[in-house]
Order: C-alpha cells, then structure tokens, then sequence
C-alpha cells in the first residue's frame, strides 16, 4: 500500500487511542484512573482481533480482544450501531471482576468495521470486601457482580434498567457510574474519531491500512525472534499465601520464528483469590512482550500470531470455574507476567544484537492495600494507596535499575503525594522513602523499592479498615538476570503502638525513626482485612527490582556510592557485593576488598568440589 | 508619556535569535534580530537592540535615552538548567521524606516529556539526574499536618546541623527548604530560613512557601530546588542586564516576562527564576491574543514552527490556558504558567525511513540549524522538512532569508532521491508531495488532540502562523483542521518581543485552604484581604494609579474524590455577596463539564475550594499597532511570476502565483494557489483559498 497514506493513518490509530484515554481519565476523575494509569484504551478489528493496543495496562489489550470475541459469539447479528456492551465476567475474558470491559461497535454505512474496548478498575464491585480484592474469597461467587455480556447502550441510549441494576450491587454507585460514564464517553470519542477517519480516507483505504499494519507487525516480531537464538529458557514464581507456596512454573521455548509460553508443572488451582483464568494469563504474558519485544512494532494481533501458550486446566493459571480470581491481577496474573519478563530477559542477554534489551524483573509484587473507612471530613474513603504503583526497575544488561522507577505492566503509572493521601484519608505518614538494600545486587544493582508508616489521624472513627491481599513476603519476587540477585521481598508489619504507651521509646514515637524503632509489638500480616486504630502503625515495604550479573564484579567505587546515598548499607556491601567500606564512608579498602571477593567467591563453591 | 521619551522596547532572548521590536508613537514597527549569546545572554540584548538601531538611522544611545519603557523576556533559566549549569544545590525537608525529590512520584519523573517511542521502550528510559542528589538532601525533624497544625515542633540545633553539613560540608552554595504542609503553616520554613541566614549568609535560599506555596510536596520541593539552582543565575543576569543597559544610556524600568504572561519588576523577578521559565513562548501567546484581539478574534490557537519545534498555544474567548503540570527539560515545577504544547518538529525536522519497514516519517531527530538542511550547503547531509519544501517549489532559492542564503536544490534533491524516494520505489517529487502531507497531517493530529484535551473543537478558532516554518503547512492543516481562518501575522518573525510589549505588569498571589461548598462569603473574603491590601500596596509603589490597577479573583473548586481541579475566574464584584460566590460554583460546575465532558461532575460527594488566588494587574498603555490605509485588491505590483509548485488538491505540482510581501498593500486580495515570499518566511496559499492583506499587514487566508 502507499508508504504516505499508510504512515498518516499509523498515526492516526495511535492518536484516537491517545485521545480516547484522555476522555477517560477527565470524565472518571478517580485516583487510581488517574494517577495509577489503572486503565486500558485499544482499538480492534471488526472481528475482535487488536488492531492498535494503547499505552496503558498491557495485561488487558489481549483480554480485551477476548471480550469483543465473546461478544461477538454472545450476540451474533444482534449488535447495532451505538451500541455499548459491558462484560466481566473472568471466566469469559476479563481479568478480574472489578476490571469492568465496556466494547463497543463501530459501524459505518450500516456495515460492522471495528471495536473500541477500555477498562477502567471501578470504585467497586460488590464483592465482600470493599475495592474488589477479595483475599478470603472463597469462590467467584462472593467476588462481586459478573456478567459474561451485557447491553448497557443500545443504539446510542443508556439501557437504564441494566445500569440501576449493576449499580444497585456496589457500594458507592455514584463513583462507580462515575466510571462508566467515563467508559462510555471514551468509546464515543474512538467511535467518532475513527469515523472521521474512514470518511476522510474511504473505509478500503484505512481497512487496508489496518491489515497492512497486522502483517507488517508479525512479519516485524518474526524477523526479530528468527534474529534471536533459539532454546528454552525458565523461570519459576513461587507465592506465599498464609504459609502455603504456589508455584508458577514457565519454559520459554523459542524456535525460528515462534515462541512458547509453557506453564506446565504449575500449581493446582488455590484455595485462595490469586488464581487467574486462561485469558488473564495470555494477557499476563503479553504485558512484558509488548515492551520487551516489541518496542518499535505496533501492538496489535500480528503481535499475538507467533505466540503460543500452554497452561494446563485447573492449573492457577487456567484455573476453572468457580475459583476466586479477584486478587489475580497481583496474583497469578503478576507472576506469569514477571516469569515471562525474565525468560523473555534470558533470551536477549544469549542474543549479541538484543543483549542491551535485557532486563530483570521489575516489580514483581504488587502490594495492593486498600484502605476503607470514613475520613476527616465525614465521608467515605475507599481506595488504593496508590504506592502500589511504585515499584522499582529491574536492572538491564548496560545500567542499573530505576530506584521506584514503576513497571514494565503499566508503564506509566505514578503515585499520589503524601499530601494528597492525608487529606483523603484520616492518616498520617510517619515516613516515605527508598529502602535501603532493596535493590537485588548485582554487577547492575536493581532499582530500590520504598518503606511507608501509616498511623490514624483525626480519624472520627478512630481509625480505619484495610485490606491487603500481600504475597511475597516470604521469597523475594523480583527475580535477577545473569547472576543477579532478587530484589528484597514485602514485608507487612502491623505495628501494636496501642498496648505500648508506656514504653520510654514512645517519647519521638509516630516519626521518621526505622520500623524496629517503633515501640509496640510487631505483628507479620499479609493477607484479609485488619484494623488500623489509635496509635498503631501499618508498616509496608515493597520489593526492589532484580539485579544483572554478579554483584562481586561490581565496581567498588559504585557500591562505595550506594553506601553513600543509602540505596546499599555497609554490611551488604561487604558480604554480599565484597567491598569493605570505613565507617566515615569516605573510601574502600582496596585490599581487603580483594581478600573479601576471593573469600565470597571461594564459599560459593563446595568444598569438597573445589577439591 | 512625554514627548522625548517616546520609545518602548521589547527583547525576547531565545535559544537562537534575540528578537526587538520597537514602539512609537506614529513611527511603523521597528525590528531587530540578532544572535543569542549564551551563556552571556544580555551582550546578545545590546546586539539584537543595535540592529534595530541601524535599521532606524539612530545610535543605541540616543534611542535608549528617549525609550520610557524596556520589557524584557529571555531563555536564561532554561539554558541554565538544560546545560546543567545552575549552583551546587542542597535541600532540607521533613525527615522520613528525604526522597520525594529523588523518587518522583514513582515512574512520573521517567516518563513525563517522552513521546511514544519512549512510552513504548521502558528498558531504555530513565530519570533525568536529580538537581540534587541524595547526599545533598537533608532530613530535619520536625512535622505539620493536613490542617496546618504542628505536631512536632521544629529542632533548631538539627536544622543548624543540616545547613552546616550542607554548606560546610558538601560545599553548597544554594539551599532549597520545603517541608510537608508548608502552604498551610509555613512557620518551620521561615525559621529554617532564618537559621541559613545567620550560618550561611552567602548561600542562596529559597523556601517551598514562598515560591510554590500550594500542596503537593513533589511538585512543590522540584519548584524549590529549580529556583535554588537557578536563582543566582536569574538574578546576576538581571542585574547585569540593567547595569549594561543604564551604561548605553537608558534610564527607566526593566520590566521582566512571567512564563504566566504578566511583567515584573526587575526586582522581584529576579529572586523567581522560576517565573522565567518559557517566559518567550508565553509572550507570544500573549501577542496572539493581543492581535487576535485587535482583530476581533477572541479565539485563537496560536502555532509557531521553527527550526526544531512546532509550538501550540490555545487562547478562549480572550483568556489564556493554563499548564496543569507544568515540566522544564523533564523536571517538574509548580507555577502558573501559560500552556504552550511542543513536539518535536521543524524545518530543520529530519525526514527518514523507519529501518525495519520503510514506513517514512519525519523527525524526531533534528538538524538544528547546524548543520542544518541540505540546501543550506553547510554540510547537512540528512534531508529536512525545509529540504522537501525546496524541492516541491515553495522555497525561492533567490531570495531565501533575503538573498543572504542561496538554496542548493540539487544538493537537496540528491539526498532526498537517495536516501528517501528510490528507496520508496517513487519519483521524488510524488515522494516529496508524500512527505509533506505527511508532517501537515501529524500537526492536525496534534492540535486536534490538544483541543480536545480542554474540551474545546478546533472549528471555533483561528489559526495564527507563527515562525520560519508554519506558514509553509498551514494552509493544508489548517482546512483539515477546519478553523474559521489562518493569520500569518505581520510581526510572526519576532511574534515574542510583540508579546512583550503587549503586556501588563501582574503578581500573582495565591491562598491554599480547603473551604467545602457552602462556606460564607466573608470567610473567602477574609482570605482575600491580605492579598489584596499586599497587592494594592505593591502596584502602587511601582507607580501605577488605583485606575490602572485591576485585581481578578480567582478559585480552584472540584468535586470531593476526584483528582480534576478547574480554576474558576470570579466574575462577580469583590469582595464576594453570597450571590456572588454562588455564581463561582455555577461557573465551575459549567467550566467542569466543558472541559471534562458532559456527564464528568458528580454533585453528590460535594465540592471543595481548595486554592484562592489572587491576579493583581498594573495596566500598560499598550503601543498601538500602525495601521496602513487600505489600498485595492489589485496586487499586481506587488506579482513576480508565476512558478509551479505543490498544490495539495491537485495532488501535484500546478502554475501558482508569487508575490512579493514588501510590495503588497493592505486590501490586495490574492486567490490561491499561491506563494508570498517575505523575509523571513514562504506563506503558502493553497487552492480554494485566498489571502487578504489587511490594515495591520497581517496575511489573512480564507477558505473558499
């Protein structure tokens, strides 16, 4: 096809979804649409397949295209012009419940031409707890409306039974139609737009275009996987849920021109909500290829043609209904995507052309606290604090990673300040900042997560609810790459400040001082809803990004610089990374230096094989 | 004015050109360029005035001596932090919170300012370096709360001890303070300031709530520390430039541009270097709306294309829009300031093929000025944008840059053929024509998207063509756009320098407080009356009359548990009735839906003020623009010929008239296809179009 004409409406494509989100981000007004980036705009093809996949969160641009596809199945020749459908339901597509698709047609001349598709995480879903995790959950029953279709617009109107009806099962419906009518608006605007474009360059021209810019995508995403070596590469998850561990298992196998994403030798499906369903593991797979490898192709089906996937049913990454799935999206879903980042890392680190493309995981582990209660100033608060967004980079093959830098999933995402946060919630901040030693060592350090102390403030009620459905506590997530080390698990630390009014540490207490500090006694919570009262604190510290190559070929002259900005203490510098620093942190000491790697190095070979 | 201090001048430093107009009465518009002389900024003001000067038959003494006015706008605080070349800077804040700075707001700090190939490529983006790094950033122990209240009372001996580490220590010679709540209790700050002043006297210091004074502590500290660095650049440059300007001969006020559109006294300018910020662009939004005003045009989207940037600013109904995060190289600051768009695109934008597809695309990658395009034969080896309107007719070799620079087509028409068409598998010119729509289409997509981000529809507007370049592409996105009309205006060369001397003196005052709808009218009152007894007491004493004096209110309102917030101008008479402040929320509530669509608001959480502020403006005679009496329409004296070049609807190239712009006279009426050569730029009149000079000298296109 014409290069020109091809190049403008590329363009155009990407533009509707840029504008598309921007309608969704201004009508929704929510904290976590707005400043987590927690939404999905894409637009796809007239039979439900990607055509541009938008910059948001990459899990949903497949399952997406999974929930036109059933929409498709669902209502056959009875979708119309206008028309806007809504669907959930994990077990058909959608990842989560509270992850609501609203897909719409566009028609033009009558004829069926395309879909746009979004998501926005609303305000709530009616599930048993408030915000729509649900750790306890014992099936997709208790987890909150679900619908597998729905018409919420015919032709243009709202269908105000079926809203009342969805609206009358969530708490704070005004917030949560708030979310759909900001749904709503985003797929006008793409529906509009793209008619405009149509009408501008004829529906042949632009259908043309779109299956030009599918072909051009595969063949683009099979010429660099033929550049790439071929072979297998695994990578394993574990999660910790109350003492079990379930497992992620991947074995990445690349030949010619294909990939493979085998999850065999996975967890049976838990107990617990961190399952997740086929569709949410393919999109989980996605998440990291789209950015990885597909950096300077456009996300779309040609994207997904050379992928395959093996996830065994019943499995927790295929699991079948009824399991809970409503923590997944931290859950399951994370896992598959932070398996799949470092096998996807292994093999570019093997490639000469890719290695600088290499990266380990970045955050692997969201810590997803909701909080509920009512505020200050007599309303409700429910949300996520949304430092959950804020992980820290993996470290790559040429650089270290990005101390809080975000994620690969969600790429541009961001937090709230403090003085937002205190003003929404009745709490105060007794701290918020990097953690030290967080960042898997490495010749390449990993990126440092972050600590946070929350104690209740002017709280009418005393203080507040939340609920956490935090894994990773117990093995550190974030894998390395070529002999990096993990980044540093989560830890949740409930704080019993209460009981402890008369300990004389209690003088400064409710400040900046390290958690061991804080008087009180201190109790591991990870997982279900706890109270937040009185004087006690919720302490929270998420994982640092996964290091690149070993941390005893690190130059002595950057952890001596870690040490002074606090991103590595002296203790770690010494027995893991080798360097012995003074005191005062003015230098290294070259010689014991030396001594100390040999030393390091020497241990890590058994005595009897050194031999 | 009297009768021998006649003169008002404007100079715009830029990071190329500086730019002068001078005003007087019953004189045309005098212009002067010259170029910018970083990092010795002024020695380029003296310049660029001096060839006003020459051009006027006049020594630089002479007219400095009778010039009553000198306002003044320049890129020295961005130079100063995109060279890295600010002061060794520390910070202090609240400890526990050492790293708000450092760690961005999570990912912001990475992505923020990347177009979409960098979106699209997290392994390969990263922060810029922090102003300051960690081991430059104390924690003091010390706490206020949500209301205001403190909690933990400040430690004196602890704030002592930073500022000694700091300075004695890390050898700083600037200290930034912002501390958590500041805006609503600023004690803490004041006396850690205090505390500087006595153990660092040399240092320079700025504190959050002074300089930002709004909530939000990421945004407010980077402001902080933006001025810290800064400031001492800002205010040497200031003071220097009045120095060399008295030494030429002028006696009277230097004036200073805001990146939010108003003047200040050089003063008080000089310790906000972070008001300089893009204070240039502003001035030429603000000259946008001062011509679009003369003209009748309340709605105007302002574009301005030159060698490497393509610059947007919208102004409705006559007021301006205001950036909401506001980003300088890729830092982040908080100051009112007028939103002014930019990409990536230029003439000198390079035009290359996508090497793994042949997709062709122009930009990002620029050549500057230097090297430049290929047909500037100056070693540019990478054909351009300026090298495709070479070669589909619009440039004329001859009389480029009035003959000073004489295009290499050939050159221009080689490298193209090379490294673009064959490739392509097309002739140059189809390819050539491609190229162009190309880049006319991706400026609608921009626009459009911007419109729409304020909720606005680009049908309403008029589209001012400004810079080297715009006036090339605008007739062609300009009808895809759909505006009501295109104004390539008579000053669009030095269009920043006509915006300074279009402007008021302002100060900006602002009150952070969160008052719930409904809060009695004499509490917002009470929250005002501080500020305006400052603000009166401060236009007076820099001269200006109770008449010339005009105090605009304004509030940021929003909806409980959203994140959006509009500032919404009071309208009704202050200090506010009850009726008065009923009338702010209804307008909020409409400017709400406007900008956020219709069904956005949600009534029922209830709304909040949240910011009082207070726009305190000194009234400036504005210099009245000459107008020429109007002629015919016949333009024939103005006709050079006929040339072919690119005609979009024909889809090729056709037989256009040229026109020389010196010879034209107001009224003369051109029908497209056509070409206007001036100075200093090409003005395209594409076919079904036609181009009208009117009384200011400004190119009027109209759609057939």
């Amino acid at each position: 096809m014409d290069p020109i004409t091809f190049s403008i409406i590329r363009h155009r494509l990407f533009r509707i979804v840029d504008e598309a989100v921007i309608t969704l981000k201004h009508v929704s007004g929510s904290a976590i649409t707005n400043e987590g980036h927690d939404l999905m705009v894409s637009l796809y093809r007239a039979d439900g397949s990607l055509l541009m996949g938008g910059v948001g969160f990459l899990h949903h641009l497949t399952s997406a295209a999974e929930a036109c596809k059933a929409t498709i199945r669902r209502f056959g020749d009875d979708i119309d012009e206008g028309d806007v459908f809504l669907l959930n339901d994990p077990y058909t597509a959608a990842l989560h419940t509270s992850d609501i698709y609203l897909v719409a047609p566009i028609h033009y001349r009558g004829e069926l031409v395309a879909w746009s598709a979004c998501f926005v995480h609303v305000y709530d879903i009616g599930a048993t707890n408030p915000g729509g995790f649900c750790p306890d959950a014992p099936d997709i029953f208790t987890e909150g409306f679900s619908s597998p279709g729905i018409r919420l617009v015919s032709g243009g109107r709202v269908n105000q039974d079926v809203m009342d009806t969805m609206l009358n099962m969530v708490r704070s419906p005004e917030m949560v139609a708030l979310d759909m009518s900001s749904m709503i608006a985003c797929n006008n605007v793409a529906r509009e737009r793209m008619l405009a474009l149509i009408g501008k360059y004829g529906h042949e021209t632009v259908d043309e275009a779109c299956r030009t810019l599918i072909a051009q995508s595969e063949e683009l995403l099979r010429e660099r996987l033929r550049e790439l070596p071929n072979g297998s590469w695994q990578s394993r998850q574990y999660i910790d849920v109350k003492g079990e561990v379930f497992k992620v298992n991947l074995t990445m196998t690349k030949r010619d021109d294909r990939l493979i994403f085998d999850f065999s030798g996975s967890s049976p499906q838990a107990p617990y909500a961190i399952n997740c369903t086929k569709w949410a593991s393919l999109g989980g797979l996605f998440a990291p290829l789209f950015p990885l490898l597909c950096f300077d192709i456009t996300w779309n089906e040609g994207v997904v043609r050379p992928i395959e996937m093996i996830a065994p049913e019943g499995s927790i990454v295929n699991c079948t209904r009824p399991a809970p799935v409503s923590v997944a999206t931290v859950g399951a879903i994370q896992s598959v995507n932070n398996a799949a980042c470092a096998a996807i890392g292994k093999m570019l680190d093997a490639s000469d052309k890719y290695a600088s493309e290499a990266t380990a995981v970045w955050h692997a582990n969201h810590f997803a606290v909701f909080m509920f209660g009512r505020n200050q100033h007599g309303g409700e608060a429910i949300g996520i604090l949304t430092e959950t967004f804020a992980g820290s980079g993996g470290a790559r093959n040429f650089a270290d990673g990005i101390d809080v830098g975000g994620e690969i999933p969600n790429p541009i995402s961001r937090m709230a300040n403090v003085e937002t946060l205190e003003t929404i919630f009745p709490l105060r901040y007794l701290f918020r900042r990097r953690m030290k030693d967080s960042g898997g060592p490495g010749r390449y350090r990993g990126g440092a997560g972050m600590e946070i102390g929350l104690t209740p403030h002017d709280s009418p009620d005393g203080g507040l609810h939340y609920v956490v459905s935090g894994k990773g506590a117990d093995f550190p997530m974030s894998e390395g790459l070529a002999g990096g080390y993990p980044g540093a698990p989560n830890s949740y630390i409930w704080v019993k400040n209460n009981e402890a009014e008369a300990d004389p540490r209690n003088t400064d207490a409710g400040f900046g001082q390290a958690v061991d500090d804080l008087p009180g006694d201190q109790e591991r919570v990870s997982w279900g809803v706890f109270p937040l009262m009185g004087e006690d604190v919720l302490y929270v510290r998420w994982n640092g990004g996964g290091g690149y190559g070993d941390p005893l070929d690190r130059e002595p002259d950057t952890v001596l610089e870690d040490c002074r900005t606090g991103a590595v203490s002296r203790e770690t510098a010494e027995n893991v990374y080798g360097v012995v620093i003074d005191e005062s942190m003015s230098a290294f000491d070259p010689a014991a230096t030396e001594a100390r790697r040999k030393a390091l190095a020497a241990a890590r070979i058994p005595a009897e094989a050194a031999e | 004015m009297n009768g021998d201090k006649s003169y008002v001048i404007a100079t715009d430093v830029g990071g190329t050109c500086t730019d002068t107009v001078v005003f007087a009465a019953g004189e045309p518009i005098h212009i002067g360029k010259a170029l910018s002389t970083p990092p010795d900024f002024a020695n380029g003001v003296i310049d660029s005035i001096r060839s006003a000067t020459d051009a006027m038959g006049l020594p630089l003494g002479d007219l400095l001596g009778r010039t009553s006015l000198f306002t003044h706008g320049s890129t020295v605080v961005d130079n100063a932090l995109l060279t890295r070349g600010g002061a060794r800077t520390g910070l202090i804040t609240t400890e526990g919170f050492e790293d708000t700075l450092l760690v961005t707001r999570g990912a912001y700090g990475r992505w923020a300012g990347l177009a979409e190939e960098g979106l699209k490529h997290p392994v390969k983006t990263d922060r810029a370096p922090s102003l300051v790094p960690a081991e430059r950033i104390r924690g003091v122990p010390e706490r206020v709360d949500y209301k205001g209240a403190v909690i933990r009372e400040l430690d004196d001996e602890s704030a002592e001890a930073a500022i000694r580490h700091l300075v004695e220590g890390a050898g700083v010679e600037a200290i930034a303070i912002c501390l958590l709540w500041s805006p609503y209790n600023p004690v803490h700050e004041q006396r850690i300031r205090e505390i500087a002043a006595t153990v660092a006297p040399g240092a320079y210091v700025t504190i959050s709530s002074d300089i930002a004074p709004v909530p939000g502590e990421y945004e407010r500290t980077s402001t902080t520390v933006i001025n810290a660095y800064a400031g001492r650049i800002a205010h040497d440059y200031i003071t220097e430039l009045q120095a060399l300007l008295s030494e030429e001969g002028y006696g009277g006020p230097l004036l200073v541009m805001q990146g939010y559109g108003g003047l200040l006294p050089a003063k008080e300018a000089s310790n906000r270097a972070v008001g300089m910020i893009e204070c240039g662009p502003a001035a030429g939004v603000i000259g946008a709306r001062y011509l679009g005003g003369t003209m009748g045009d309340p709605d105007v989207i302002a574009a301005d294309m030159g060698g490497t940037t393509f610059k947007v600013g919208v102004i409705q109904g006559g007021a301006l829009e205001f950036a909401r995060e506001p980003l300088v190289d890729r830092y982040h600051y908080v100051a009112p300031k007028i939103e002014v768009v930019s990409i990536g695109a230029g003439g000198g934008s390079i035009v290359s093929l996508e090497p793994r597809t042949g997709v062709p695309r122009v930009g990002p990658q620029s050549a500057g000025a230097r090297p430049g395009p290929v047909c500037y034969g100056l070693g540019g080896t990478e054909p351009t944008l300026t090298d495709v309107m070479t070669l589909i007719g619009y440039m004329d070799p001859t009389t480029f840059l009035g003959g000073a620079l004489r295009l290499d087509i050939e050159a221009a028409r080689k490298a193209f053929e090379a490294g673009i068409a064959r490739p392509m598998g097309m002739d140059v010119n189809e390819a050539a024509f491609g190229i162009y729509r190309i880049a006319a289409a991706q400026i609608a997509d921009l626009i459009h998207e911007i419109t729409v981000e304020r909720g606005l529809d680009p049908r309403d507007f008029v589209l001012h063509a400004f810079g080297g370049s715009c006036p090339l592409l605008a007739g062609v996105f300009g009808r895809e756009l759909n505006v009501k009309r295109i104004v390539v205006p008579y000053t669009a060369s030095v269009n920043c320098a006509f915006g300074l001397v279009s402007a008021d003196v302002v100060h900006e005052f602002a009150h952070t407080a969160t008052c719930p709808v409904p809060t009695p009218a004499e509490e917002i009152n009470a929250i005002y009356a501080p500020m305006v007894e400052r603000a009166r007491a401060q236009l007076a004493d820099e001269g200006f009359a109770d008449g010339d004096i005009e105090l605009q209110w304004s509030a940021d309102l929003r909806y409980r548990r959203q994140v959006h917030e509009v500032t919404t101008p009071v309208r009704a008479s202050t200090p506010l009735d009850e009726a008065g402040l009923a009338t702010v929320v209804s307008d909020f509530e409409a400017l709400y839906e406007r900008k956020y669509g219709k069904g956005s608001a949600y009534r029922g959480a209830g709304i909040e003020m949240t910011l009082f502020r207070l726009s305190a403006r000194g009234r400036m005679t504005r210099p009245e623009i000459p107008v020429e009496p109007l002629a015919g329409e016949d333009t024939s004296a103005a006709h050079r010929g006929k040339r072919d070049v690119f005609v979009e609807a024909e889809g090729g190239f056709a037989p256009a008239d040229i026109y020389d712009f010196a010879s034209l006279a107001s009224g003369n009426l051109i029908a497209g296809p056509a070409v206007i050569h001036t100075p200093i730029t090409t003005i395209v009149v594409q076919a079904a179009q036609t181009a009208r000079m009117d009384p200011w000298r400004n190119i009027v296109i109209a759609f057939d």
